[in-house]
């Protein structure tokens, strides 16, 4: 879907927009696993976080660094937004011409909030790649971006707590998928990234 | 789950009759029903009534019609009747409506202290005419479900006493979080008044208590009165319907009270705090159409649904977007009030925009887009059918105090 789903939920009762889950750049980039709900064609594609949520939308504030236009025929833009534990990848092509026009005309360096859904790509030499591709981006303040790292940090200890808790269908399955993973890593992470936070 | 409960109600339903049923087996045959083939219980204990009632010879539910059923019905109130039962009890009929096919003697609402139900008297019964205000004793009536919901019928097997004296019956209103399909009484404010949608509509629109808020709808009918908007009633007798899992007030046939009185209304306190992750289109400016009592969004073009081209529109404000925190995502819709309060830009320089940039209305929406997703904020007001109407939309301020608290989380149990 290159648009979200917009005016569905007025008629059809049961319509839930999927979330957008806050993520730090540290665990996305972990994410090896990614799956359907459902055989339909239009099912929502998920990644599973490796604290045991699946995501199939996130927000995330940061500090786009760095932003580049690609492609001849068909332009995209790739940029690189870093947060307080890492980069994420986000791109907008022209089946989000929305997005790529704000990204587009964003300066950077620059915080920006980003609404988009994660991919999970696997490039030639084998190594994972988690890109976020972009539904909308527009440029905010530090306060926006202090208020999204404890937002984070918030969503990550309660995902550790529940994976410690280990009952969640999603719990159950980050741990069939990612066997090595400790849990106590994203609480470190998420430590580290307020600690960041400057008085 | 516990059948013997239920078992031993059902036998003991035919051992009234003279017949032995084995509760142990009967029990056996609700377990299966319920647990192999998912049968709900209340469904479960009706199907094997039934499956007895046959096997035994013994009529249920009119099954033979002029058969007296004796004395096989408990007497009851009217709450605890539930469909398929034999019952026996001492109401009033509160309402009586127009029967429905030529099959109908009569039919209408006949109430105790405990609740009300619907009745419906067949042709072929031969009861007597019931008159609205009376009090009856009705034995031997079958509640079954019709549509969903309870009913009596009175048919040739049941019998009807009139009681002389007048009881004092007085219905208590519910909340109207508890209201489930049937027969229903409410205490409350009419908060909004809508379009109606259909020509024999007088009224349709919304009813609030402290609980929560229903729709309800009059018909067109003579002697029927439109509510009057922020009046307070007390309703007894109304219908309760159910559609699309959600539960709508007929008021035709229910008796209505008007109370000089004004009652707090919920709704009007949810609170969603989270980051606005999407402006849908239809946000920014918008024009309005002019006719009074209409207030419709036009299109692009003026064309107003209703009243076609409107050239003279009004010009408004509003936001319709996804308000997401994390774990859901909130419809949310802005009024005038909350868009220049969020975005600085108030309708006059929105006018001034859209009239002299060369994008336009689009340009509104782009500057509002700009400065509003993406942010955090805390919006309260009143939610109906899954939408927040926003009164209020602040923005969230970084506290020290929640930056401490999480680090002392995170920190702790390193």
């Amino acid at each position: 879907m290159s648009t979200p789903a917009r005016e569905m939920g007025r008629k059809d009762g049961s319509f839930e927009r999927e979330p957008a889950r806050r993520v730090f750049a540290a665990e996305l980039r972990e994410c090896r696993y990614q799956f359907k709900d459902g055989e339909d064609e239009k099912s929502p594609t998920f990644v599973l976080l490796p604290s045991g949520e699946r995501s199939n939308r996130i927000f995330l504030v940061g500090t786009l660094t760095e932003k580049t236009r690609q492609g001849e025929q068909n332009i995209f833009y790739r940029g690189r937004v870093v947060d307080p534990t890492g980069t994420f990848f986000v791109m907008a092509g022209s089946y989000q011409p929305e997005a790529m026009q704000q990204l587009a005309k964003i300066e950077t360096p620059a915080f920006v909030a980003v609404i988009g859904k994660p991919n999970l790509y696997q490039k030639p030499d084998g190594s994972f790649l988690v890109s976020v591709r972009v539904e909308s981006i527009t440029v905010v303040d530090k306060e926006t971006r202090d208020l999204w790292v404890l937002d984070a940090a918030e969503h990550t200890l309660n995902r550790v707590d529940a994976c410690m808790a280990g009952t969640a269908p999603d719990v159950i399955k980050a741990k069939e998928q990612y066997p090595t993973m400790d849990p106590a890593v994203f609480r470190k992470m998420a430590y580290d990234a307020l600690a960041q936070i400057k008085m | 789950m516990d059948f013997s409960e239920a078992a031993e109600r059902i036998s003991r339903k035919f051992s009234k009759d003279g017949q032995h049923a084995d509760a142990r087996k009967i029990e056996g045959k609700l377990k299966r029903l319920v647990q192999e083939f998912g049968v709900q219980p209340s469904e479960a204990e009706r199907s094997v009534t039934n499956e007895l009632a046959k096997e035994y010879n013994v009529p249920l539910a009119g099954a033979t019609p002029g058969g007296k059923s004796g004395g096989g019905t408990e007497e009851k109130r009217i709450a605890e009747a539930s469909p398929g039962e034999w019952v026996t009890f001492e109401g009033k009929v509160v309402a009586l409506s127009a029967p429905a096919s030529p099959a109908i003697a009569q039919s209408g609402i006949i109430a105790d202290e405990s609740g009300a139900i619907r009745f419906v008297a067949w042709a072929k019964a031969n009861a007597p005419a019931m008159n609205e205000g009376s009090w009856y004793r009705i034995e031997s009536a079958v509640v079954d479900e019709y549509k969903g919901v309870a009913n009596l019928k009175i048919h040739s097997g049941t019998t009807i006493k009139e009681i002389g004296e007048d009881r004092a019956l007085i219905p208590t209103p519910i909340p109207i979080k508890d209201l489930h399909p049937g027969i229903g009484g409410v205490r409350a404010k009419v908060v909004q008044e809508w379009d109606a949608s259909h020509e024999r509509m007088l009224q349709s629109g919304l009813l609030g208590d402290e609980t929560g808020t229903v729709k309800f709808v009059i018909w067109k009918e003579p002697g029927r009165e439109k509510l009057a908007i922020g009046g307070v009633y007390n309703i007894f007798y109304a219908q309760v319907d159910e559609f699309n899992g959600r539960l709508s007030l007929n008021l035709n046939g229910a008796t209505i009270l008007q109370e000089e009185a004004d009652i707090p209304v919920s709704g009007g306190d949810a609170a969603f705090t989270g980051a606005i992750v999407h402006i849908a289109p239809g946000s920014g400016i918008i024009k309005r159409c002019p006719v009074e009592g209409c207030n419709r969004a036009l299109s692009r073009q003026n064309y107003c649904p209703v009243h076609e081209i409107q050239p003279n529109f009004v010009y408004d404000l509003r936001i319709k977007g996804w308000l997401d925190d994390g774990e859901k995502t909130h419809s949310i819709l802005l009024q005038r009030d909350s868009v220049e309060a969020l975005t600085k830009i108030n309708l006059d320089a929105a006018k001034e925009i859209a009239e002299n940039n060369p994008l336009g209305m689009d340009e509104v929406f782009l500057q509002m887009r700009d400065v509003v997703l993406g942010r955090y904020v805390t919006c309260k007001g009143r939610e109906i059918d899954n939408r927040l109407l926003v009164n209020t939309c602040e923005p969230r301020k970084f506290e020290s105090g929640e930056h401490t608290k999480l680090l002392n989380r995170a920190g702790g149990a390193s």
